[in-house]
Formats: structure tokens, C-alpha cells, sequence
């Protein structure tokens, strides 16, 4: 049925990014002329970019035959569908203000600034994950943690200006309309300890296809795996015991989530010159 | 007669003149600025008097019966207050005549006020009226020309929109409350010291779901009443600082000379509610809080000048009907002017 549509998955990717710039731009046209936030809009835009990226990602895993997570831009797609979808959960249920505004900014940035680079899109041959369930889900949850995280850095990025609004005593424009600091401390607390427990859980099931066949997970890519993941349990730890908390919390989940982004290209670079590379006779008797 | 209507004055310093570090000097309790008030009445040149004094502003409105009388008030003012008379006179103002009562005018209708528009300052001249009346200060022209200015406040916030949107300190203080905790039923409550405006912010606060609020003062049974009042509790003013930490937010509006909080103290209490932040609202004039607080992460410290210029952000807005109301109040003045002269220029009966 997904082949009978007449739009190529890039097509879908394109018209969603496209749709979140929208609402990036209605949100920054109302909150820079002080006009009444456009809650229903922004959530009619942003489910209208997730639709079509959500098109976009299924053409996609039908062509490849798999959860598409091959390449920088299939995984910059996957993260920003991710946060779209977090935002659906968080956002009605804590009713955090902005955060579709916010959301929308960093879609935009990822899903419309992949799709402006083709040479990301690099073809990689059917069936990458090996047909292995258990290596595809620990990518897609390890993908999906990172679009926890994301959303745990956006909700760090509020809790910093509104701190800097109250601090400098500033009072009207965007600091009005953002969440109180404590209700922007909390779920940046709530969502790292979700994001940490996801990320640990796809490194579990990683683990078991890693040791199996350690000759097949590239020793870089491990290490860097191993970094973040290093990284998000310390912060998470020291969130839970206290002494990470608000202000130096927020800007840890920021660095920490740009580090994350970061490592994907040269952990993408990695796979691909493995991919590259001729398989050696040990592991193809395996 | 009319020469005894030109001998009209008001003395006095506010936010216009000086800022909240000088305006801290200039503070006096109500005890020293009551003495002050019958020691110029009893000074032979000087027939009624009055003073207003609150956070914001020390005014003497007075009918001497001598044309240069100024030097020697503001030398008695310096003197009560231990101050340099230098000091005093690069901060403050002198009106005579017909502006003393545009003035009177423009401070009961909240037009002066630090937060133009707010209301308490009308409660404040009433009380200072009411403290004057009782002390024997006043007499027929400064009563007549509180009476009137409070009627003439009355009429322009009617007939004008001066008083619309948030232009209260206990509003700010709510919605600034908000951007901090969110919902408000959770929070906690101090109040150090129970003056008025720390009461009305607390009410404020209360109206938004706070539950759980606490007073302490030097005087046990002020804070017991007020805690009565509002419903909380009261506790021992030594034992505040032992109990920091069980608060979110902290209304100080003491009396006292130096500050009573600041970083040092502040830190234990903080690193017991690491998660939790802390909203300190500084009432007092002099301050009751060290302003290196501020450095504190989850600290945000605001004072009588930062809510009056959050009240006055929307002020632009306000501008046309503040012009409509000095207007109104301008012929409530020439109309009271005329209405005083008239009456010191009929012969007094015996």
C-alpha cells in the first residue's frame, strides 16, 4: 500500500521538515510581537510534520527492509521524529508552555538540515542490521533515547532563559510565556532518568549481539557508545543523589546531548568504512 | 490672611530623588518620625504639620508661619536622621503653594507612587492623617487638604484607568511566584517582620492556593496576631534562621538596621532543598537582604525597586490616562487652592 503513494520518502521527509520550519516561524512571529501563543496551531503543524515524516520513515523502512537507522541522515530523521513524539506525551500532559515552540526549532534544525545535505543520505547495502531483531531494536531504542535526550536538552535551554529572565529581572516577551523554573527542573530531572534507563536498556541488548560477534561492532564505535552512555549515567547518578541539580544540570544535559550528536557522524563514518572494507574470513565463518 | 496659604510647603525625598541604597539612609521607624512630627510642631514657626512616611518616601507637609522656614526644617530632618545635610539636599525636593497640594493630589491617587496606579499609598496617607489628627499636628488647612486629596484620589481612579493591570506588589510578587514554582499550593510561606505591604503580599500569595504560611517578628504577639489572621503559624524570631530551609518563599519586612539575611546564613538551609529554589522578597527599607544572595544559584532575590519596575513595564500603555488623571487632579488642586484661600481670608470667629 506504502508503494502505491506518489511521493518518494525523501519527498515526505522534506514536506515534514518544511512544516515544522512553519511552525517555528508562526510561534516566533507571535511571541516577538507579543501576540497570544498559538498552542493549537503549533500542535496541528507539528502533528502534521510528524505525519509526514512518519510516511517518510515507513517508505523508508520498506525499501530497506529495515528500521531505517543506516545512515547520519536516517538517524537525524529518526531523532527529531522521536522528540516530535515525546513532545505529544509531555507536552499535554505537564501542560509545559513553549515546548512545542522550542521543539519545532530543533526539528527543524535536524530533520531540515539533514535533508538540505544529500551526500548524508548515503546509500549502505539492504540489510545492515543482518536480519538480527536484537541489534535493530537496541538502534532503534538507542536512536529513540537520543530523541529523549533531545528533549531533555530543549527543556534545559527553557529552564536556562527563564532562570536568566528571573535572575535579570526580566519580565515580559518569551519569559512570560515559559514554564516556572521548578516545573522545567523537574522534567528535565524526570526525562534524563527516562532517557538514561532506555539508553542503558539498548546498550544491554547491544551487548548480547556484541559479544556474539565482537569482530562486527567497530572498536571506535563502541568506545564512543560507551562515552556518552558513561556520560548520561554520571549526570543521572549525580541527579539522583542531589548534587547535580538545576542550573549545572541543565547546562550538563545540553553539552552532553551535543556531544551525543556529534558522535554520530564519526560513528557513522566508522561503520562505513567497516562496511567498506571487505569482511575477513573469521567473521563471515561465524 | 493669604500670606499665612503661601507659608505652605512640603519637604521630603522619595524614589524620584533618591535611590533605594540612599532612600535606606533616610528611613525612619514610626516611633522617630512621630517624635520627629511633634518636634517641629512644637518649634514656634511652624503652625500644622504631617508626615508621611513609608518605604518609599519621607514627606513633611507643614503651614509655617514665617516665609523662610526651609533651612531650618531640613537641619531638624538631618538631625533626627544623623545624616549630612549635603546628602540630603542632592536628594530631595521643595514645593511651596499651589504644588504642595497638586503634589498631595498625585501622592494619594498613586500617581508619584514607585508603581504608578497602586493603592496602598492612599491606605498610607490615611494612616499618617489619622497619626497627625491624634498628635494634635494638624489643623484646619492641612486637614482640609488631606480631607479633599483623598476624595480627589478617589475621583481619578474612578474616571480614569490608572489602576488597571497588575500594580500591586503582591501581585508581582504572585505572578513572579509563579514563573518560579508553577503551581503555589505546595510552597511555603515566611514572613519576617508583619508590615503591611509583607501582610498584603501574603494575602496575595494565599489567594493563589499558598497554604502554608508562617510569620515571625521581633514583637512575638505582632506575629502571632498576624499569623491568626492569615490562618499559619507563628514562630520565635530567634529561631528563623534554624528554620530557613523549611520555606520557598521569604518576605522580609523588618525594621531592622542591618541586614538580617545574606549568603552565609542562606547556604545551609539551600544545600538541605538542593532541587527546590528559593524566592526572597525584600519589603524593608534599609533592606533586610544582603544583596550577595543574588549569586546563590536557586536564589532569586527581588526588592521594592525590581517589583515597581516590573509594575511599571506595562506603564507605557497607561501613559494617556495618567495625563487624564493629573488633569483631573489639577482641578481638584486650583479648586481646593481657591476653597483655602477663601477660607483664610474670611475674618475668624472668636
Amino acid at each position: 500500500m506504502l508503494q502505491e503513494i506518489a511521493m518518494t520518502d525523501r519527498t515526505a521527509f522534506g514536506i515534514g521538515a518544511a512544516i515544522y520550519l512553519m511552525a517555528f516561524i508562526l510561534g516566533g512571529i507571535m511571541l516577538l510581537f507579543k501576540k497570544r501563543y498559538p498552542r493549537a496551531a503549533m500542535f496541528a503543524l507539528l502533528t502534521g510534520g510528524f505525519l509526514m515524516q512518519t510516511l517518510g520513515l515507513n517508505l523508508r523502512g520498506a525499501e530497506i527492509k529495515a528500521c531505517p537507522l543506516g545512515n547520519g541522515f536516517e538517524i537525524a530523521q529518526f531523532i527529531a521524529w522521536s522528540l516530535v513524539l515525546l513532545y505529544f506525551i509531555v507536552g499535554p500532559i505537564f501542560r509545559l508552555r513553549l515546548l512545542g515552540f522550542f521543539a519545532a526549532g530543533l526539528t527543524t534544525l535536524l530533520a531540515g538540515g539533514t535533508w538540505l545535505v544529500p551526500a548524508w543520505d548515503k546509500p549502505y547495502p539492504p540489510g545492515i542490521f543482518g536480519g538480527n531483531p536484537w541489534i535493530e531494536l537496541h538502534a532503534a531504542l538507542a536512536i529513540f533515547s537520543y530523541g529523549v535526550f533531545a528533549i531533555v536538552a530543549l527543556v534545559s535551554t527553557m529552564f536556562l532563559i527563564q532562570q536568566h529572565g528571573l535572575k535579570k529581572k526580566q519580565f515580559s516577551g518569551v519569559y512570560a510565556y515559559l514554564p516556572s523554573v521548578q516545573q522545567l527542573d523537574l522534567m528535565a530531572k524526570r526525562l534524563m532518568i527516562t532517557g538514561g534507563t532506555v539508553l542503558t536498556a539498548a546498550l544491554i541488548f547491544g551487548a548480547v549481539f556484541w559479544i556474539n560477534n565482537p569482530d562486527l561492532v567497530p572498536l571506535f564505535k563502541l568506545g564512543v557508545t560507551c562515552f556518552i552512555w558513561g556520560g548520561y549515567l554520571t549526570v543521572v547518578i549525580l541527579r539522583i543523589q542531589k548534587k547535580l541539580v538545576t542550573r549545572r544540570h541543565a547546562i550538563a544535559a545540553i553539552v552532553l546531548f551535543l556531544l551525543a550528536l556529534a558522535s554520530l557522524w564519526p560513528v557513522q563514518s566508522a561503520r562505513h568504512s567497516e562496511l567498506d572494507t571487505p569482511p575477513s574470513v573469521e567473521s563471515l565463518s561465524k | 490672611m493669604s500670606d499665612v496659604l503661601q507659608s505652605l510647603f512640603v519637604l521630603g525625598s522619595s524614589h524620584h530623588q533618591a535611590p533605594l541604597e540612599v532612600r535606606e539612609r533616610f528611613a525612619l521607624t514610626q516611633n522617630e518620625a512621630n517624635a520627629l512630627q511633634k518636634q517641629l510642631h512644637a518649634n514656634g514657626c511652624i503652625r500644622e504639620c504631617l508626615i508621611v512616611n513609608t518605604c518609599n518616601r519621607i514627606e513633611i507637609y507643614g503651614l509655617a508661619t514665617t516665609a523662610d522656614i526651609e533651612s531650618d526644617i531640613r537641619n531638624e530632618l538631618c538631625a533626627a536622621h544623623g545624616m549630612s545635610r549635603e546628602l540630603f539636599d542632592a536628594h530631595s525636593f521643595w514645593h511651596t503653594n499651589l504644588d504642595v497640594l497638586q503634589h498631595a493630589l498625585e501622592v494619594s491617587t498613586g500617581l508619584d507612587s514607585q508603581m504608578v496606579g497602586e493603592t496602598d499609598i492612599l491606605g498610607q496617607m490615611k494612616g499618617a492623617y489619622a497619626t497627625a489628627r491624634e498628635l494634635g499636628c494638624t489643623g484646619t488647612v492641612l486637614n482640609r487638604l488631606f480631607e479633599k486629596s483623598f476624595q480627589a484620589a478617589k475621583a481619578a481612579r474612578s474616571q480614569t484607568a490608572i489602576t488597571r493591570g497588575q500594580i500591586s506588589i503582591g501581585n508581582v510578587a504572585v505572578d513572579l511566584a509563579s514563573r518560579i514554582f508553577g503551581k503555589l499550593s505546595s510552597s511555603r510561606v515566611l514572613l519576617l517582620g508583619s508590615g503591611d505591604v509583607a501582610e498584603k503580599t501574603a494575602q496575595a500569595l494565599q489567594s493563589r492556593g499558598v497554604a502554608d504560611i508562617t510569620v515571625s517578628s521581633r514583637t512575638y504577639e505582632n506575629a502571632h496576631a498576624l499569623a491568626s489572621q492569615l490562618g499559619g503559624a507563628a514562630i520565635d524570631f530567634s529561631d528563623y534562621e534554624q528554620q530557613l530551609s523549611r520555606f520557598d518563599i521569604i518576605i522580609c519586612s523588618t525594621s531592622a538596621p542591618d541586614t538580617i539575611l545574606n549568603a552565609q546564613n542562606l547556604k545551609p538551609a539551600l544545600k538541605q532543598q538542593p532541587e527546590r529554589p528559593c524566592f526572597l522578597i525584600d519589603l524593608a527599607m534599609p533592606r533586610d537582604i544582603s544583596s550577595d544572595v543574588e549569586k546563590l544559584d536557586s536564589v532569586y532575590l527581588y526588592n521594592l525597586d525590581d517589583l515597581s519596575a516590573i509594575a511599571n513595564e506595562n506603564l507605557e500603555q497607561r501613559r494617556a490616562e495618567i495625563e487624564n488623571a493629573r488633569s483631573i487632579l489639577k482641578r481638584h488642586a486650583w479648586t481646593l487652592w481657591l476653597q483655602l484661600r477663601r477660607r483664610e481670608m474670611q475674618p475668624q470667629k472668636v
